[in-house]
């Protein structure tokens, strides 16, 4: 029972830790990435290429005045950074970041948690996530925060649903709502070649749900002067921007262990080739958003519904006759 | 454990519920239900239907609370709704109604025991075949006519509604 229990909590810190960095350093990377594309050399000033600033970002945060705005609902107003973290956290449990390995003759699974319904219970917890968004920006009492606020739910009513689609075409190949279960049934064909039309579906649905450019609806910077976070200071902010990157990470992962094969690949350990797929996805992501210019509103919309929601049924069914000629 | 699980969050569920017609504000009323189906999210994992605790968090905390919340903001509720003239006759015929179901949950829960509300799916059953397993095939199979059937009655609910909306405008 302690060695349980203990095996668990160094998993659970390591699973924490390790992620928070990758938090702090994807917006290094981020910064870096975007200069680089536009020509521009990104942080440079603290540490090697700048490599301390996201700890001297962090430091900043904590030391920065705390504001709430005097027309504020305040519990709600405290209330939405801690929901929005809360939930981009609590996504980390289900990640299988590699198959198990034997240390000191215990066999330790290298995912905190192998739930029999892992991806319903993604899709269920993002969803939560997005409550953050929605309540910070109606709790702060500025026109453009209930803006940013109304457009994020309707964008991610809007999104969840195709993005559940494409999910289940994958379900549908691997028999198995278990991520571990979906990736162990990677191991001959990955998804993307099985599923091609969920995976750019998928991808698509998921830059919204992140709310990246070209979908930044909640809080695009030239309309509403950044959208339901404008009220918030210091710390509190900085748990939103640790949410989003949190977020972001928690998708990449999602894909490579969707789509990618997880920790699938030759040569390498599992975890390493997990990793650079992950990593391969975070950059995908900073790439298209110095790429692409924002969508307006109203195309946002239109896409959701008219596009990949028809094209997520349309996948169901091509992958329901595929299984019926080939394998039934 | 689980009888003190049980009783703490079926007790918070009934708490928050309340808070949900006592709270004044209407955003504040909306959270307090999400929490709500949240701890009764809780209920159904004690009841070892991870399946079903799921799809409440995802449909209901998830999509249709933020789909009423969206409907809030949107009609910019912000301001404590004044306290109107009470409607006595309505709160009478509440009342009543409050009685008469607790009434009845009394005589169904306590009166026969909860042995007689058990369907058919079992704690062997899930262990063998999981919870979605069992789940699916009894919904595709014994209970195929009723679950066919609400989903017709919900096509029907959107179909009314839709005209409703637009019987002023067309």
């Amino acid at each position: 029972m302690i060695e349980f229990v203990t095996i668990l909590l160094v998993k659970t810190l390591v699973v924490f830790g390790v992620s928070m960095l990758i938090v702090a350093y994807s917006t290094w990377f981020e910064r870096k990435v975007l200069g680089h594309v536009q020509l521009r050399h990104g942080p440079m000033r603290v540490g090697f290429h700048g490599l301390l600033q996201p700890i001297a970002d962090g430091i900043k945060g904590f030391f920065k005045e705390e504001l709430v705005p005097e027309n504020a609902d305040k519990p709600v107003f405290i209330l939405a950074p801690i929901i929005s973290i809360a939930a981009a956290l609590s996504l980390l449990v289900v990640i299988p970041f590699g198959d198990s390995v034997t240390i000191m003759g215990k066999e330790i699974t290298l995912y905190l948690a192998d739930l029999d319904i892992g991806i319903l219970y993604v899709l269920g917890i993002s969803t939560i996530g997005s409550y953050g968004c929605m309540l910070g920006g109606w709790s702060s009492g500025n026109k453009y925060g209930v803006l940013g606020g109304l457009r994020a739910s309707a964008q991610m009513i809007s999104y969840e649903l195709p993005m559940a689609l494409a999910v289940i075409g994958v379900v549908m190949v691997s028999g198995t709502l278990s991520l571990v279960g979906i990736v162990n049934a990677q191991a001959g064909l990955w998804n993307i070649v099985a599923q091609p039309l969920a995976f750019v579906i998928f991808i698509i649905c998921g830059l919204a749900e992140l709310n990246r450019t070209p979908f930044d609806m909640p809080e695009a910077e030239a309309e509403l002067a950044c959208g339901y976070n404008v009220e918030y200071s210091s710390m509190k902010f900085a748990l939103f921007f640790m949410a989003e990157y949190a977020h972001m990470f928690v998708f990449a992962a999602m894909v490579t262990t969707l789509f990618l094969g997880g920790w699938h690949g030759p040569f390498l350990p599992g975890v390493v080739w997990f990793f650079i797929k992950t990593f391969a996805m975070i950059f995908f992501c900073i790439w298209e958003r110095s790429t692409f210019p924002r969508c307006r509103y109203d195309q946002v919309m239109k896409l959701g519904w008219k596009v990949l929601l028809p094209a997520g049924f349309l996948n169901i069914f091509l992958t329901g006759l595929w299984m019926l000629v080939f394998s039934g | 454990m689980e009888l003190t699980l049980l009783i703490l969050c079926g007790g918070l569920a009934v708490i928050t519920s309340l808070m949900v017609i006592l709270a004044r504000n209407t955003v504040h009323s909306a959270l307090w239900m999400v929490a709500s189906f949240f701890f009764m999210a809780v209920l159904y994992l004690l009841l070892r239907m991870e399946f079903i605790a799921i799809l409440q968090i995802i449909v209901y905390a998830g999509a249709i609370m933020m789909f009423i919340i969206y409907a809030i903001m949107m009609l910019n509720l912000r301001q404590e709704t004044a306290d109107t003239e009470p409607v006595r006759k309505s709160k009478v015929v509440g009342l009543g109604m409050l009685v008469v179901l607790f009434f009845v949950l009394l005589v169904l829960g306590v009166g026969r025991g909860i042995e007689a509300l058990k369907g058919p799916v079992t704690d062997q059953m899930m262990e063998k075949f999981g919870h979605v397993a069992v789940l699916s095939n009894f919904l595709f199979s014994d209970y195929l006519l009723p679950f066919e059937v609400v989903s017709i009655l919900l096509t029907a609910g959107i179909v009314g509604s839709v005209f409703l909306a637009k019987k002023g405008k067309a």
